[in-house]
């Protein structure tokens, strides 16, 4: 036998590899930079590029101050503190507060340009009046205070020169500097990405011991002795390391996603050593006189045709991922194949190549009785049912099918990443606190190209602001024409031509925004118009709980400038939100199908029918189909993490399958009739298959310890969905069979 | 804008190397800075703007500047580019109180007048800021003389002014400077920027210093180089004149429309 033959070889390159991957493992990095998750051929990634390249890529921090009167003496002297300390630091290349906002105004003739807040108001009647000024002042009112003067807003441009760790402890340092009773929220994407860094390290530190500690313990309670579970568990962790190893083999980063990768080694490595074992000890005990060599041979060659065709399908399935939009997704779809890709052949040469060197058992326990017990009856029960009962059962599993999918039309995408932390997380509360008290925490921004001192140009943004504003979920929107309309606000006089328009020459345009360049920060103009002169840009800031909202901004954005015969180039982070929604969805699809197709062919070239195809595809169609329908009615969103279900589920579920068809078909080859092989099938390797989606459904439970919300309701998920899988194959695939009586499982193997 | 534009553009040598010994930083400083009364100077001036990718914005204006009654008065217009032609921004710089300014815009074809206590951080929208067109007041800073260093050939005293209080750190919009001031004629050649947070800023190359009747010169180039956010303005003075003779009537927001 090859594998006893060249034993040491296969022992000695196994642990090589192992322990050569301990070389790139200290190399590993995380990436959580949400935003790199996206291929590049993304429109709006593409939009965002060009007009970053016009406008810089300044990150924007933002720091929400609350209190019950943020005009108290108190808190405006803490807020002005705080933000002069941050004007103080390099870093920062941009603070705007309510105490950078100015008074700009036309007033006895003259322009007046004055702070909005000169001096801290120490009565109540200076107080009101400075609340009078900022109601009237839309530099600042809902920009920097919010409607009901609860919440008071700090803007930090960031220029890019510390990381999200150094960033975020110097934001804290600052804050604790001046402490106060206020509540301080923070948001923005470097806050996002240094807690997602932070969480994905702790998860990888939490869940993995937890992780192997739970599988190492549940080997030893079904093997109960110690060599058993050594084996099939060195295999767990060996597929983890070689797992992780080739992610920065590959050049790449541990991503959110990434952290799924160990735990789903876990779930699923195990699988196929742990048949190895209970194989071989079966022939031990029901053959103690065989020797080591002997039982060795025995288990591999009945073995290793339903293993293979299990990893196999496993592996075809996880490779559905590789169709996904999401780069992580792709790289994950990767990473997992040749993970289990290992656990595989480690399992089929590693274990036996091991076995091998062991001596004879004196004693042989009898392990897995398949007699008597509480499983014994239910699955007798269960078959005499599937017997007694098919229509009905198939019949039962159609309604419940058709309940479930109805759901799906309450399916809804997530619109947004913010609901990687959890919801009561500092970053979501001001979050909340933007959507509900400021413009909204949504930003789409519209490039325009061209002469942006044309008053035609500055028209068409004034309507397309006008328009905009009229949208329900939208706040804000701020544009070149805004600011040439304050400054003939400030050198008119009200009621007089001119106020409150935009100049009708090209010329007038021009000293208009000299006179703003020569009164003002450059920078503050740069916001809306390029060093040139030749690209404008629109902001619009809104809030969205739902991906319809960002795309009914985006087509009123289209259908507007559409109308003008105007191209503009539209990107804005939430555009991006817009896409990855849109593509978690389309990605989904074409993974599922990309796995359906693949499983079917597989199933269909494996039992050499396509009616197995068929069949052997309904508990995967039926638990994708109901776990989405039950995401539905449970609120469940579709998002990042929750879009990879389908692929992994369904490279689990098909397993279930297989075992049962194989079963079915053993039982009928030796002249069993439907009735005999269906309740043997479920007394034997029901219990098997049972046992083997109790591990993995264990492993993946790990995930409900996860810090991101998003992996805890993946885990929930993977676990219904598995759970369907194996309730499917267990009793609708049997009772199918029993009422099709497909061909394939009646041909003899040869 | 006190002294606005003459301080840094014009600079009076006093004495030879031979005398300067035993002189303490704040004697030094002030030489160096100290401007000759020329009364009244009309110069052109052209600004280029260069962002971080070395797009260049280019203003060209000319800038007449007079004292009356301790009062300094500025008239800038803009000479080019064409759709800024004619823009002009008067400036009467009080000692004690918020400057007076007005400015005429062709298109509107009317003066306005500008009632403002904010002072924008910069000047024409260039990295240079209108604290650095002011003179200082010397007793607002500490002098202190950090050693000699070898400038372009030229042997330089390495001065360092630091603002005494946080609000004249904040106005200044500096914590401090270093300047090199050349040993031998007390020209400034480089003038190192640090921001409130002590972190070097920008750095400012005067050259091209043009001598004048008795030992006064004329710096006809400043380049100002923004080292955070890596932009970069120049000032070239493309012709001067000095000792001239204006009225007041030559400052008088009426003259704007001419």
């Amino acid at each position: 036998m090859p594998i006893v033959r060249f034993r040491w070889w296969i022992i000695l390159t196994t642990l090589l590899l192992v322990v050569a991957s301990i070389i790139p493992l200290l190399n590993i990095r995380i990436n959580p930079d949400l935003e790199s998750y996206l291929p590049d051929s993304m429109i709006s990634r593409q939009n965002q590029k060009e007009i970053n390249d016009a406008f810089g890529n300044e990150e924007i921090l933002l720091i929400v101050i609350e209190a019950p009167d943020v005009l108290e003496q108190g808190t405006l002297l803490r807020v002005r503190e705080i933000s002069e300390a941050f004007a103080q630091m390099p870093q920062f290349e941009r603070v705007y507060s309510l105490f950078q906002a100015k008074d700009i105004r036309s007033g006895d003739g003259s322009m007046i340009v004055e702070s909005l807040v000169g001096q801290i108001p120490q009565t109540t009647i200076e107080r009101e009046e400075l609340r009078k000024a900022i109601v009237s002042n839309e530099l600042a009112y809902k920009l920097t205070v919010s409607e009901d003067f609860r919440y008071l807003l700090i803007m930090l441009g960031l220029d890019g020169t510390l990381t999200d760790g150094q960033l975020m402890e110097m934001v804290q340092e600052t804050l604790d500097r001046f402490p106060g009773e206020e509540k301080v929220s923070i948001t923005g994407l470097p806050y996002l990405r240094d807690e997602s860094n932070q969480k994905i390290g702790r998860d990888l530190m939490v869940l993995l011991p937890i992780g192997l500690l739970v599988m190492f313990l549940f080997l030893l309670i079904s093997f109960r002795d110690l060599k058993s579970v050594l084996l099939p568990f060195s295999i767990v962790l060996f597929s983890i390391m070689i797992c992780m190893a080739i992610i920065p083999v590959f050049g790449w980063e541990l991503s959110l996603i990434g952290v799924l990768i160990p735990i789903m080694m876990i779930a699923i490595a195990n699988n196929y050593g742990v048949y190895f074992v209970v194989r071989y000890h079966d022939i031990s005990t029901a053959e103690p006189e065989m020797d080591v060599l002997e039982r060795v041979k025995k288990t591999t060659d009945y073995l290793k045709m339903p293993v293979t065709l299990c990893g196999l399908t496993t592996i075809v399935g996880i490779l559905g991922l590789v169709a996904h939009l999401l780069v992580p997704a792709r790289q994950m779809g990767v990473v997992t194949a040749i993970g289990i890709t290992f656990a595989l052949s480690a399992s089929l040469l590693f274990i036996p190549a091991v076995l091998s060197l062991f001596k004879k058992d004196k004693k042989h326990k009898k392990r897995f009785v398949h007699t008597g017990g509480f499983f014994h009856s239910l699955s007798e029960r269960t078959a005499k049912h599937i017997v007694l009962h098919p229509k009905m059962i198939i019949t039962a599993f159609a309604l419940f099918l058709v309940l479930c999918s109805a759901g799906l039309f309450f399916l809804k995408t997530a619109p947004d990443f913010n609901k990687v932390l959890p919801e009561n997380h500092a970053y979501n509360r001001a979050i909340t606190i933007l959507d509900n008290h400021f413009g909204g925490s949504k930003i789409i921004q519209v490039m325009f190209e061209g002469n942006t001192t044309d008053p035609f140009l500055l028209q068409c943004l004034d309507r397309y602001e006008k328009e905009l504003k009229t949208l329900p979920n939208v706040g804000t929107v701020s544009s070149l024409s805004s600011v040439v309309k304050k400054i003939s606000q400030a050198l008119h006089d009200p009621g007089e031509p001119g106020y409150d328009q935009i100049p009708g020459s090209g010329e007038a345009v021009a000293q208009y925004l000299e006179l703003y360049a020569l009164s003002g920060d450059p920078g503050d103009l740069e916001q809306f118009v390029n060093f040139d002169y030749t690209k404008t840009l629109m902001t619009i800031q809104f809030h969205a709980d739902e991906l319809s909202q960002v795309r009914q901004v985006f087509s009123r954005i289209r259908q507007l400038t559409g109308s003008d015969s105007l191209e503009p180039v539209i990107g804005g982070f939430s555009l991006t939100d817009k896409d990855l929604g849109e593509s978690v969805r389309r990605g989904q699809y074409y993974s599922l199908l990309a796995a359906f197709i693949a499983i079917l062919f597989l199933l269909s070239v494996i039992f050499k029918s396509i009616k197995a195809g068929i069949i052997g595809s309904l508990p995967l169609i039926f638990s994708v189909l109901c776990t989405f329908g039950l995401m539905g009615w449970l609120g469940i969103e579709l998002n990042i993490v929750t879009a990879l279900l389908s692929s992994i589920s369904i490279g689990l579920g098909v397993d279930f399958t297989i075992h049962i068809f194989w079963r079915i078909k053993w039982e009928l080859a030796q002249g069993n009739d439907y009735t005999g092989s269906i309740t043997t099938t479920l007394k034997s390797i029901g219990r098997g298959i049972v046992i083997n989606a109790c591990s993995v459904m264990l492993g993946f439970a790990v995930l409900f310890l996860s810090a991101f919300p998003l992996i805890r309701s993946f885990a929930f998920l993977i676990i219904v969905s598995l759970m369907l899988c194996l309730v499917c194959a267990l009793v609708l695939i049997p009772a199918i069979c029993y009422c099709a009586r497909p061909k394939f499982l009646e041909k003899k193997n040869k | 804008m006190k002294t606005f534009f003459i301080s840094l553009m014009t600079v009076m040598i006093l004495f030879s190397g031979s005398q300067l010994a035993g002189q303490d930083a704040a004697a030094i400083s002030k030489k160096s800075m100290d401007v000759v009364d020329m009364g009244s100077i009309q110069m052109d001036l052209t600004i280029h703007i260069l962002d971080n990718k070395g797009n260049d914005r280019i203003r060209k204006i000319r800038i007449i500047t007079g004292t009356f009654d301790d009062v300094n008065k500025t008239l800038i217009r803009f000479i080019a580019p064409p759709e800024v032609k004619g823009t002009s921004l008067l400036i009467y710089d009080y000692e004690d109180k918020d400057d007076d300014m007005w400015i005429y815009m062709p298109a509107l074809r009317k003066v306005r007048r500008i009632v403002s206590s904010e002072k924008g951080k910069s000047f024409m929208g260039s990295e240079f800021t209108n604290a650095d067109m002011s003179r200082p007041n010397q007793s607002d800073f500490n002098y202190e003389i950090l050693g000699t260093e070898l400038y372009e050939g030229k042997m330089c005293w390495k001065i360092e002014s630091a603002g005494i209080s946080s609000d004249v750190r904040k106005a200044s919009g500096y914590s401090k400077t270093i300047s090199f001031i050349d040993q031998e004629n007390y020209l400034c050649h480089k003038v190192e920027y640090y921001d409130l947070s002590g972190s070097l800023h920008r750095i400012q190359y005067i050259s091209d210093f043009r001598k004048q009747k008795g030992s006064n010169y004329i710096a006809c180039r400043m380049t100002m180089e923004n080292i955070q956010n890596k932009r970069t303005s120049q000032m070239t003075v493309d012709h001067f004149e000095t000792g001239m003779q204006f009225s007041e009537n030559a400052f008088s927001p009426s003259i704007l429309q001419q």
